[in-house]
C-alpha cells in the first residue's frame, strides 16, 4: 500500500496559489496529506484558515529521522467544521531551522509548539514564549529524538534533583 | 475601578501542585488584583512519564496497555483509540461482535468518566452528596468492567482486531439492568443540582469560551458542544459503527459553567441509549479478526482520533515497517482544553477558578504522559 | 398558612428523612469492610500471578517455551530450562516474575500457550521488601499466602 496521488478542487487551488512550495499533495489509507517546504507552512495554514475554513488545528507535532538530510518532520493537522474534513500539512526542518510559529493563526499551537521544542529541540520563530512544556526547564536534552535512549536520559539533573543513582 | 490612596500590588498565589481541586498535580500561577485574576500560568509536567517515547521501544501489542494509564478516568476510551489506529495502519477492521461490544464499554466509560467528573466537580463547587452518589453508581460500571476483563480501572480491554475476551454469561442482562437503574439516578443529581440556588448562582455565567474561542484554542468535547456546536466525532465522522445508533448530539448556546454541567447530564442520558441499542443487538460470529502474531505496519503513517469522554483524543502513529512503532503521538483532550484555562480565569474572581478548572474535566494524567 | 403547617408538621425533615431511609438497603451498601471481609473479586480477575501444576502429579505444566517472557512489555519475567535428554523436551529450572514492576496487563496469560501461567484472583501481594516483591518458582507454584484477619 504506497501512497496514492490525492487531486480535487482544493488541491488545484493551492497548486495553483503556492506553486512549487508544496512539493506534493497525496493520501495514505484514506487521510489527504501535502507535503510543502518549510518557509512555506505558515501561509498554507493561513491560506487554508481563512479561504478554505480549516478554523481547527487539532494537532501539531513532529517525527525525527535522523538519517534524513533534514532530519525532523513537522505535522500539522487540521480541520474544518463547515467541510468535515482533514488535512495533514508536513514540512521538513534541518536541525536548527526555525519553522515560523502558527499562534498567531490557532491559539492552540502555543503549547503544542511548546512541546515539541521540549521533545525535539525545534525552534519556532516568533513564538511568544517558547520554554519547556512537560520537562524541568533546567533539563538537558531532548528525549524524543531517535538517538536519545531510554537509558540515557538526564541523569545528572534525577542526582541532583531527586537524589537517586538514575532515572531508572 | 475607582483610584484610591492605596497603592495595590499584583498578588501571585500559587495554587497546586498539591491542591485537592486541581484533580492532580496541576499548578497554577495566577495574578491577582484583589479578588479578581489578571492572568494565569499553568506549570504542568509533574506526571511526565514519557509514554511516547515508551512506545518506541515496545512493540504494537505491548503498547497497548500503556494507553490505559494516562487517561486512566476513561482507559477504555483510550485503548479504543489506540487499537483503531493501529487497525488503519494495518488495514484491518474489526469484528462485528467486537465492534458492538466496544460501543458497549466505550459508552459505559463515557458514564464512569463523565459520573466522576460530576461527583469531583459538585464537590469542588461545595456539595458533598453527589459524590457519594455518583462513586455509587460508577462502581456498578467498574463491576462489569472487571467481570468483563479483569480490570476496574486500567481495563487492557481491547485488541488489535477485536477483542481477547469473550463476554461472559449475563453481560447483556447485567448492562441491560444497569441502564434501567442508572436512568432514575441522574433524574435524582438533577434533581439535586440542576435547580439548586446554590449551584445556579456559582455556576451561571462563569468561566465563557464562546464557540469562536473554542476553536481557536482547539477546545472539543462537551465544552465545545455547549458553546452550540453540535460537533461530536462520533457523528462527524463515525467509527466502530457508531453510524448504526440513533442518538443526540446535546448543545447549549451561553457557553458557560453550568451549560457545560447539563451538556454533560445529557450526554449520559444519550450513552445509555447507544448502550441500549447495542446490547440488544450484538451480532455472533468471532471477535478477533486475522491479525498476524508478529505484528509489522506497512510504512506510512495514520491520524485516528475519537470522541473521547474529554474531547477528541487522537492518535498519530508512524510505522517504518518494523516491530515497533517508530513514533506514536497522542493528542490529548485535556492537554489542549486546559490551554483555554487562561481565557476563561482572566477577570473571574478566585473561587470561580476551581469551577472553571473543574468544568475543563481535565485528568493529569493525560495532560503529561 | 402552608408554610406555616410545613414548617409545624417537620414536612421537610420527614422528606429528607426518607431519602436517607431509602437508601438503608443492604443492596445499597458499596463500603468493603476488607481485612474482616474479604471482597469477591470477578471470576476473570487479573490478580497475582500463579504457575500451574498437574493435580495429578504434581509436575509443572510449564514447557518453559518463553513466550510469556517475550510477550510482556516491562520484560520482567525470566524463565530458564535445560534440556532433558531422555524426553527430548526443555525442564524448567528456574522462574522468576518480578511483581513490583508488573502491570497486571494480562499479556503474558494470553501468550501462554499450555494456560501454566495463569493470573489469578489474589490481590494481596504486599510485602515488607523490594526483594520480597520478586517471586520464585516455589512462590508462583504455592501463592500467596496473607494474614486472615478475623474479630
Ligand atoms: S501481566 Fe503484563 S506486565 Fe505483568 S508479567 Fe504479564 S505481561 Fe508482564
Ligand atoms: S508461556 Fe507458559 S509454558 Fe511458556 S514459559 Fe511461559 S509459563 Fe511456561
Amino acid at each position: 500500500m504506497a501512497a496514492e496521488p490525492w487531486e480535487d478542487e482544493l488541491t488545484r487551488a493551492l497548486a495553483q496559489q503556492f506553486g512549487s512550495r508544496i512539493e506534493r499533495f497525496a493520501a495514505y489509507v484514506g487521510q489527504n496529506f501535502l507535503v510543502a517546504e518549510c518557509a512555506a507552512v505558515y501561509d498554507i495554514v493561513e491560506a487554508l484558515r481563512d479561504q478554505w475554513q480549516f478554523d481547527y488545528l487539532a494537532e501539531l507535532t513532529a517525527v525525527d529521522f535522523p538519517s534524513r538530510p533534514k532530519r525532523f518532520e513537522v505535522i500539522y493537522i487540521l480541520y474544518s467544521f463547515a467541510r468535515n474534513q482533514r488535512i495533514r500539512v508536513k514540512c521538513s526542518a534541518a536541525e536548527g531551522e526555525r519553522p515560523r510559529s502558527v499562534v498567531a493563526l490557532h491559539a492552540t499551537a502555543d503549547w503544542l509548539e511548546r512541546e515539541v521544542y521540549d521533545m525535539f529541540g525545534i525552534e519556532f520563530a516568533d513564538h511568544p514564549d517558547l520554554r519547556r512544556l512537560l520537562l524541568p526547564e533546567d533539563w538537558q536534552g531532548f528525549p524524543l529524538r531517535r538517538d536519545a535512549g531510554i537509558l540515557d536520559m538526564d541523569n545528572r539533573w534525577v542526582q541532583e534533583n531527586l537524589g537517586i543513582e538514575s532515572g531508572q | 475601578m475607582s483610584q484610591t490612596f492605596l497603592d495595590s500590588n499584583e498578588l501571585v498565589l500559587n495554587m497546586g501542585p498539591q491542591h485537592p481541586s486541581t484533580h492532580g498535580v496541576l499548578r497554577v500561577i495566577l495574578k491577582l488584583d484583589g479578588e479578581r485574576v489578571n492572568g494565569t500560568e499553568c506549570v504542568i509536567g509533574y506526571l511526565h512519564r514519557g509514554v511516547e517515547k515508551i512506545a518506541e521501544n515496545r512493540t504494537y501489542q505491548m503498547f497497548a496497555p500503556y494507553v490505559d494509564r494516562m487517561d486512566y478516568v476513561a482507559a477504555v476510551s483510550n485503548g479504543l483509540g489506540y487499537v483503531l489506529a493501529v487497525e488503519r495502519l494495518i488495514n484491518v477492521e474489526a469484528t462485528p461482535r467486537a465492534q458492538a461490544v466496544r460501543v458497549i464499554l466505550t459508552e459505559l466509560n463515557r458514564i464512569a468518566s463523565h459520573l466522576l467528573w460530576l461527583g469531583t466537580h459538585a464537590l469542588d463547587i461545595g456539595a458533598i452528596t453527589p459524590l457519594f452518589y455518583t462513586l455509587r453508581e460508577r462502581e456498578e460500571v467498574l463491576k462489569i468492567f472487571e467481570n468483563y476483563c479483569g480490570a476496574r480501572l486500567t481495563t487492557h480491554a481491547f485488541r488489535i482486531g477485536g477483542l481477547q475476551y469473550e463476554l461472559y454469561d449475563g453481560f447483556e442482562r447485567e448492562v441491560n439492568a444497569f441502564c434501567d437503574w442508572f436512568i432514575p439516578k441522574v433524574d435524582e443529581y438533577e434533581e439535586l443540582l440542576t435547580n439548586n440556588r446554590i449551584w445556579r448562582e456559582r455556576l451561571i455565567g462563569v468561566g465563557i469560551l464562546n464557540a469562536a474561542d473554542c476553536k481557536r484554542y482547539g477546545v472539543t468535547g462537551p465544552v465545545l458542544r455547549a458553546s452550540g456546536v453540535a460537533w461530536d466525532l462520533r457523528k462527524a465522522q463515525p467509527y466502530c459503527g457508531y453510524q448504526n445508533y440513533e442518538f443526540d448530539i446535546p448543545t447549549r448556546q451561553n457557553a458557560d459553567t453550568y451549560d457545560r454541567y447539563v451538556v454533560r447530564m445529557e450526554e449520559m442520558r444519550q450513552s445509555v441509549r447507544i448502550v441500549r441499542q447495542a446490547v440488544g443487538a450484538i451480532p455472533d460470529g468471532p471477535i478477533k479478526a486475522k491479525v498476524a502474531k508478529v505484528l509489522k505496519p506497512p510504512v506510512g503513517e495514520a491520524y485516528v482520533s475519537i470522541e473521547a469522554p474529554k474531547g477528541e483524543l487522537g492518535y498519530y502513529i508512524v510505522s517504518d515497517g518494523t516491530l515497533n512503532p517508530y513514533r506514536v503521538r497522542v493528542r490529548p483532550p485535556s492537554l489542549i482544553n486546559l490551554q483555554a484555562l487562561d481565557q476563561m480565569v482572566r477577570g473571574a474572581l478566585v473561587a470561580d477558578v476551581v469551577a472553571i478548572i473543574g468544568t475543563l474535566d481535565i485528568v493529569l494524567g493525560e495532560i503529561d504522559r | 398558612m402552608i408554610a406555616l403547617l410545613k414548617k409545624i408538621l417537620l414536612v421537610d425533615l420527614l422528606q429528607g428523612l426518607w431519602v436517607t431511609f431509602r437508601n438503608q438497603h443492604p443492596k445499597h451498601l458499596y463500603t468493603e469492610q476488607y481485612p474482616l471481609e474479604r471482597p469477591k473479586v470477578a471470576e476473570r480477575f487479573r490478580g497475582a500471578p500463579r504457575l500451574n501444576i498437574n493435580p495429578d502429579n504434581g509436575e509443572t505444566l510449564c514447557i518453559s517455551c518463553d513466550l510469556c517472557a517475550k510477550a510482556c512489555p516491562e520484560n520482567l519475567i525470566v524463565v530458564t530450562s535445560v534440556r532433558n535428554e531422555q524426553t527430548k523436551r526443555k525442564d524448567l529450572t528456574t522462574f522468576t516474575y518480578d511483581t513490583s514492576r508488573c502491570m497486571f496487563c494480562g499479556l503474558c496469560e494470553d501468550a501462554c500457550p499450555v494456560d501454566a501461567l495463569e493470573l489469578t484472583q489474589d490481590f494481596e501481594l504486599a510485602s515488607y521488601t523490594r526483594e520480597g516483591l520478586i517471586w520464585d518458582r516455589q512462590m508462583l507454584e504455592e501463592g500467596p499466602k496473607p494474614t486472615r484477619y478475623t474479630r
